[in-house]
């Protein structure tokens, strides 16, 4: 199967561009670089049909039952006397399913048709611990392993000989497992403005001798010499977009780290998966959960919200979809400490204009529990990822993930 | 004429082979090897001294580093932030002013008994302490990286900082720099020690029982966190344990807390009755239940390989794991015998060790202050900030599973960063510095609105106060218990009055006197510098461009007719080399 290359302009040719307009080659253009972005925001708008995947990760293990709560099911409340949230401080969603409060921004975009709740979503034989459950979801490989991520393993059947650069950018002080890939070096950095090369005039023609050697000595020689040589170029190109974007200091828009991926797609970059982990997570709620949670749903929300209506702006709402997904759920009975230790399933949502708006999966029995008062996951993750790399992305889902899973046709037809 | 020390891995039939290095095979490059691995690198002067010794004694100097004295080690010298008024601080300002207001008064500050904001010293002092510790605790790190570069015992040091990254901590969570400065020592002590004493040391350490919730960890209510990350991450890894074990091992630490800086049990918390765990069954308690952890055989698999991964390389076969957790065990869990057998062995001289081990941040600015030659950390650049920008924030890992490490150490924007920290230790920005230390952020706004005479309600509006006019302005004042965001301004001032200022001098350096004793031509400059900072060969690509750019910028290949002149250039020659791929492995 291929994917048409969204933009018509490579990294590489963008590069040229910009490298041939500025006449400084890729050390120039410290000011502004229009003529760079400039030629690929008009290559994307000739063919706006590219389509783009956000990946917002919540790691600290998101208490689903408390975020897209079951009010109409009395067990809720039997197990959470105390943290359960009662129905009229509850968002409405339909007869039994009410939002947190916090999830305004959700509930607006929920209530446009544009976000599919996707309920009991796990897999067999699950990891208590935050760091293993999230290498499963990461390597989509759960009780095993695969030394590539599910993202990275994307953009190689996306783009099978590595030809596309800054196909993947990774929103992260650290490589996220799931965007390590075979071919890719994905463009990982969390401040723009931090993101260069410290240079004086004199030193600037020496830039490229620093990853000259072509002899390796070793796996991890091999590895930082591909990675100078990306920074390198990468690095003008993601402060010039940066640079560009406009609404970075609106009081409206609180986008945590989502602003930077609006800059790029606004700046016409070639990248189609984007991946966000959360910073700072406070999801993590063993003791008194109430305050924490409130707050990191609403900040969630609201970046969500703000990115959509950003996307809106710029006319690419109906070419980005976004996927929230966190390590785990939380236990069903709240603990005596006013919080919840780490759990099995959880909610997951998908979000964009191209989304078919609605709940999908099985929601898991309250009275069945299992694995010590935990919810027995009804849905694979790997049926969400295969419904996100076939019917959005275009690509075989099945050799990605090494098996088929049946989509779960949130995706518009 | 440069002595260019040749590149000499051992070869590849080596690899995975523990006995030991023949001593013929002994040389300066691999001294230079063994001394950047299981220390932070040297000069050319103490690498040599090192190859003198010989293998044996050279390994020896530096595991037992006890028979040595390490004169310049000296405490660290406190603010003065701390009293006692401050134990049991509150998590959370909420918790603070709550307090006060059930009482009248919280951590030794009373109420106003009348007028507006009564509340209002009890905010202050909650955001006093926040900051002082904050700040206190970049002291800390600062006053540590100074120990990793002036002491004698490099492997101490540098087997507390996996020990650190191991039973990882965050002072952002443990909010005391006291319990951190504890755990340092801690970590200093038991560096090479024996390692079942060491989780039994870290289970009653203060700063470990308040990071992982042990105040919830009670008889009939136990909390799992502690008790499962001491299986996890501290001593077996995943998979060897069920969440029974987990559940049961929980029960066995209930009671465990603390009375300040020291160990505590509260005996009506704790669980007395019978655990089963690891298919055992008593009335176990912590010290109990980390003994049978210490009998497992994947504890010294899982032990042995963190140890090894640290000091050598990323790469560990399974079969070398399992020899390495042998001796492990066999030593009953002692250090010192492992860390021999390793350094001594022809897999530690192996092609795979050579260039295996990416840096840590910290490891990569206190190794290049050692190579330069430097006595000191430079205050400019600040050590923390420089750090931080690399990935690697002293006394705040990033979790409870400390640094990730290895390749995780190196993307496109982290990589840069350690260029640049090399640039601002060899041609800092004197002039442009500002100290962090004494910079509230956003909150300075709010300082220069009180001397400017507005009134709190004012002072901590949305919009600026200059631009409204003097009836609105009157009408933000307003009766409340506290207002937090002035507090959050005062704490920041209260804690920088007390903080002792980190001395902001660059670092002291004298490259022209230290090339100009090695040679005498800008190709020999090169040469000298590259053997001097690479232990892994630079491109001829690289090495051609370096003389030209030397050379150039010298107006001469005579470091003779350039030596009045010469310093920048080749600061900035070495920035160059320190911004290479090569330079960032060992």
């Amino acid at each position: 199967m291929t994917i048409e290359n969204d933009s018509g302009v490579s990294r590489r040719e963008l590069l040229r561009i910009g490298a041939g307009g500025l006449g400084l080659g890729l050390l120039g253009g410290l000011g502004s670089v229009p003529p760079v972005l400039g030629q690929a925001s008009r290559a994307v708008a000739a063919n706006p049909t590219g389509k783009i995947l956000v990946v917002f990760e919540w790691f600290g293990g998101n208490d689903g039952l408390n975020t897209v709560v079951p009010y109409g099911d009395p067990l809720y409340y039997k197990h959470r006397p105390t943290i359960g949230i009662k129905e009229p401080d509850l968002l409405p969603i339909d007869a039994h399913f009410g939002w947190h409060k916090s999830m305004r921004g959700m509930k607006g975009l929920y209530d446009d048709g544009k976000v599919a709740i996707v309920h009991g979503v796990g897999y067999d034989r699950p990891s208590f611990s935050h760091f293993t459950s999230m290498s499963f979801w990461h390597t989509a490989a759960p009780n095993g392993g695969n030394e590539y991520g599910w993202v990275g393993r994307t953009a190689s059947s996306v783009d099978p000989k590595g030809a596309r650069d800054n196909l993947i950018v990774n929103v992260s002080d650290s490589q996220t497992l799931a965007v390590k890939a075979q071919h890719h070096v994905p463009l990982v950095f969390v401040d723009p403005a931090a993101f260069k090369r410290g240079l004086f005039a004199q030193e600037l023609p020496l830039v490229d001798a620093l990853s000259a050697q072509d002899m390796p000595v070793g796996d991890a020689h091999r590895y930082v010499l591909e990675v100078t040589k990306s920074a390198a170029q990468a690095s003008e190109v993601v402060r010039a977009a940066w640079g560009e974007y406009r609404r970075k200091a609106n009081p409206d828009l609180r986008l945590l780290d989502l602003d930077k991926v609006v800059a790029l797609i606004e700046a016409g970059f070639p990248t189609k998966l984007y991946y966000v982990p959360l910073r700072g997570s406070l999801f993590d709620t063993h003791v008194n959960q109430a305050a924490p949670h409130d707050r990191q749903l609403q900040y969630c929300a609201d970046a969500i919200e703000g990115f959509f209506r950003e996307m809106a702006r710029i006319g690419r709402a109906g070419d980005v979809v976004m996927y929230v997904h966190s390590e785990f759920g939380r236990r069903v009975p709240e603990n005596t400490s006013l919080g919840t230790d780490h759990g099995t399933a959880q909610v997951n949502f998908v979000i964009g204009d191209a989304v078919q708006g609605g709940q999908y999966g099985k929601p898991p029995s309250l009275a069945d529990l299992v694995l010590g008062d935990n919810l027995a996951s009804t849905t694979d993750f790997r049926r969400v990822y295969a419904t996100l790399i076939g019917d959005w992305l275009g690509a075989d889902a099945a050799v990605v993930l090494g098996q088929r899973f049946e989509s779960l046709g949130f995706i518009k037809a | 004429m440069a002595d260019i020390k040749r590149f000499a891995p051992g070869p590849t039939v080596w690899h995975d082979d523990l006995s030991p290095l023949p001593r013929s095979e002994w040389s300066y490059d691999r001294a230079a090897h063994l001394l950047a691995h299981a220390g932070l690198g040297g000069t050319p002067e103490e690498i040599q001294a090192l190859a003198d010794l010989g293998l044996e004694r050279a390994v020896q100097s530096l595991v037992h580093y006890e028979r040595t004295q390490n004169p310049r080690l000296t405490p660290f010298v406190e603010s003065g932030f701390w009293d006692p008024s401050l134990d049991g601080f509150p998590d959370s300002r909420p918790e603070a002013t709550d307090r006060a207001e059930a009482s009248g008064a919280s951590m030794g500050v009373a109420a106003k008994p009348a007028g507006n904001r009564p509340i209002q010293p009890i905010s202050d002092r909650f955001f006093y302490w926040l900051r002082a510790t904050m700040l206190e605790t970049r002291r800390v790190g600062y006053w540590w990286a100074n120990r990793m570069l002036q002491t004698t015992h490099p492997l101490e040091e540098k087997m507390a900082l996996l020990w650190h990254g191991h039973f990882a901590t965050h002072e952002n969570k443990v909010r005391d720099y006291r319990k951190m400065l504890q755990q340092i020592a801690l970590f200093e002590l038991y560096a090479t020690g024996n390692l079942r004493d060491l989780a039994i040391e870290v289970a009653q350490n203060p700063a470990m029982l308040y990071f992982l919730d042990a105040q919830y960890n009670v008889k009939g209510a136990p909390n799992e966190n502690f008790a499962r990350e001491v299986m996890e991450l501290f001593t077996m890894g995943v998979g060897n344990y069920t969440e029974k074990d987990v559940r049961e091992c929980a029960r066995a630490f209930t009671g465990w807390y603390f009375d300040d800086l020291a160990f505590n049990v509260d005996a009506a918390k704790h669980d007395a009755g019978a655990k089963e765990f690891l298919g055992r069954t008593g009335a176990f308690d912590g010290v109990d239940v980390l003994g049978i952890i210490f009998e497992q055989p994947v504890t010294a698999e899982f032990l042995a390989a963190k140890i090894y991964r640290f000091l050598v390389r990323d790469e560990l076969s399974p079969a070398l794991r399992a020899k390495l957790g042998a001796l492990l065990r066999d030593a009953h869990y002692e250090v010192k015998p492992l860390l021999t057998a390793i350094l001594m062995s022809k897999d530690f001289y192996s092609a795979a060790s050579y260039g295996g081990h990416i840096k840590a941040p910290v490891e990569h600015l206190v190794s290049m202050l050692k190579q330069l030659g430097v006595d000191a950390v430079p205050g400019v650049p600040d050590f923390n900030q420089s750090t931080i920008a690399m990935g690697q924030h002293l006394l705040n890992p990033p979790s409870v599973a400390g640094w990730a490490g290895g390749k995780a150490w190196i993307t496109p924007g982290l990589l840069i960063a350690r260029g640049n920290v090399a640039r601002d230790v060899l041609l800092p920005d004197m002039t442009g510095f500002r100290d962090w230390n004494f910079n509230a952020g956003s909150d300075d706004v709010l300082g220069q609105r009180l001397r400017d005479g507005f009134d709190i309600g004012a002072a901590t509006a949305v919009n600026d106060p200059a631009k409204m006019s003097e009836f609105d302005r009157v009408a933000l004042e307003r009766d409340e218990k506290f207002n937090t965001r002035i507090s959050g301004y005062i704490g920041w001032e209260q804690a920088a009055r007390k903080l002792i200022p980190t001395p902001r001098d660059a670092a002291k350096l004298d490259l022209s006197a230290l090339v100009a004793a090695n040679a005498a031509t800008t190709t020999e400059a090169v040469d000298y510098v590259l053997s001097r900072f690479l232990r892994m060969p630079p491109s001829n690509a690289m090495r051609a461009a370096l003389i030209e750019f030397l050379t150039k910028e010298l107006g001469t290949d005579s470091l003779d007719r350039a030596k009045t002149y010469m310093e920048d250039a080749l600061r900035m020659t070495v920035h160059l080399v320190m911004s290479t791929a090569e330079y960032q492995l060992v």
